[in-house]
């Protein structure tokens, strides 16, 4: 199996895992989904360092992007919490 | 262009039906978990889309025959010279930008000893003696050499670290590798290696592929001259010992 695989499947099942695990714990905010998604596709993306530059490179720039997405789903929650008080 | 491998199928696929779920669930059905599915298919497809840009367009085929010719070419020099003495690899430093595998034309027992740089040329002298005179090849393992980031260190774990890169995220050749130092011998355990040739002549002068890359990189390493003193391959795992010269 090569990295690009391996990688992938990590993240997949990690993934899937989290959705079952939130799911049964009966969450329902997409926020809390999102998030944990994205914190654990960048700490799987951290572990494994034998990525070569290319690839480094490209999956640096999706990191990028959900990280982005974290961003806008912080602020929305921070507007809305504003807006309460 | 769009690269059309495996990769780029399954991405797209992903993307289009973690789309459709989350439209439908979000906006039409208002079911939280479906959502988070299709969110979870979205995010696999952004990582999926990306890494087919990371995948060579060279078919692992073309890679193969590449390899096989160029094997065959230099088993083919080495039957006819008759050559039977074992190849030294020597670091950059005793060679040209990169290692290369020395092997002496004439061997008398004992291992020659390359004290200068030798000049980039197939047949090369490197002493004063009538008889002092070998072929220097670049092997797969002068190649494998330069796409290490950095030069490793003359420590085990250095070593282990760039042959597990290489091998790993690189080359995706083996899954894990093991360094042991003991004096001038250095072992190395490579964990489901998936590169294997046929043992010609060639194989028992330079050794496989796989054990001339190790040896490469570890001349590089320690920046002393090598020679590959056993492999073999068992339990899906290949062993290789090194033996440091000079």
């Amino acid at each position: 199996m090569t990295i690009y695989n391996h990688y992938f499947i990590t993240v997949a099942i990690v993934l899937l895992i989290t959705t079952v695990i939130l799911v049964a714990a009966g969450q329902t905010s997409l926020d809390i989904f999102y998030s944990l998604y994205v914190a654990e596709a960048l700490v799987i993306t951290e572990l494994f360092v034998y990525f070569n530059k290319k690839s480094r490179r490209v999956i640096n720039i999706v990191s990028l992007m959900l990280f982005v997405g974290f961003g806008i789903v912080l602020c929305l929650q921070v507007i809305k919490a504003l807006t309460i008080f | 262009m769009l690269r059309r491998n495996s990769y780029t199928w399954a991405g797209f696929g992903l993307l289009v039906t973690g789309a459709i779920i989350f439209s439908a669930s979000f906006f039409i059905f208002h079911i939280s978990w479906l959502s988070a599915l299709g969110v979870c298919m979205l995010v696999l497809s952004f990582i999926l889309l990306a890494l087919r840009r990371a995948i060579p367009n060279i078919s692992p085929e073309v890679c193969g025959l590449l390899l096989e010719t160029s094997v065959n070419n230099m088993a083919t020099l080495i039957e006819e010279l008759g050559i039977k003495s074992k190849a030294i690899y020597i670091p950059s430093s005793l060679s040209n930008k990169c290692p290369h595998a020395f092997i002496p034309l004439h061997s008398n027992g004992s291992t020659p000893r390359i004290t200068r740089a030798l000049p980039k040329r197939l047949i090369v002298r490197y002493g004063g003696g009538p008889e002092d005179v070998g072929l220097l090849f670049s092997t797969i393992g002068s190649t494998a050499t330069g796409m290490l980031d950095t030069k490793p260190g003359a420590t085990s774990n250095e070593l282990e670290t760039a042959l597990t890169s290489l091998f790993t995220g690189k080359l995706g050749i083996a899954d894990r590798t093991r360094v042991n130092t003991q004096n001038n011998h250095i072992q190395i355990e490579i964990t489901n290696p998936r590169l294997e040739t046929d043992a010609d002549l060639s194989h028992q002068c330079l050794g496989g592929p796989l054990a001339a890359i190790v040896a490469s990189v570890a001349a590089e390493s320690w920046d002393k001259p090598m020679q590959i003193s056993r492999e073999e391959q068992r339990k899906g795992k290949y062993y290789v010992e090194l033996e440091v010269l000079g």
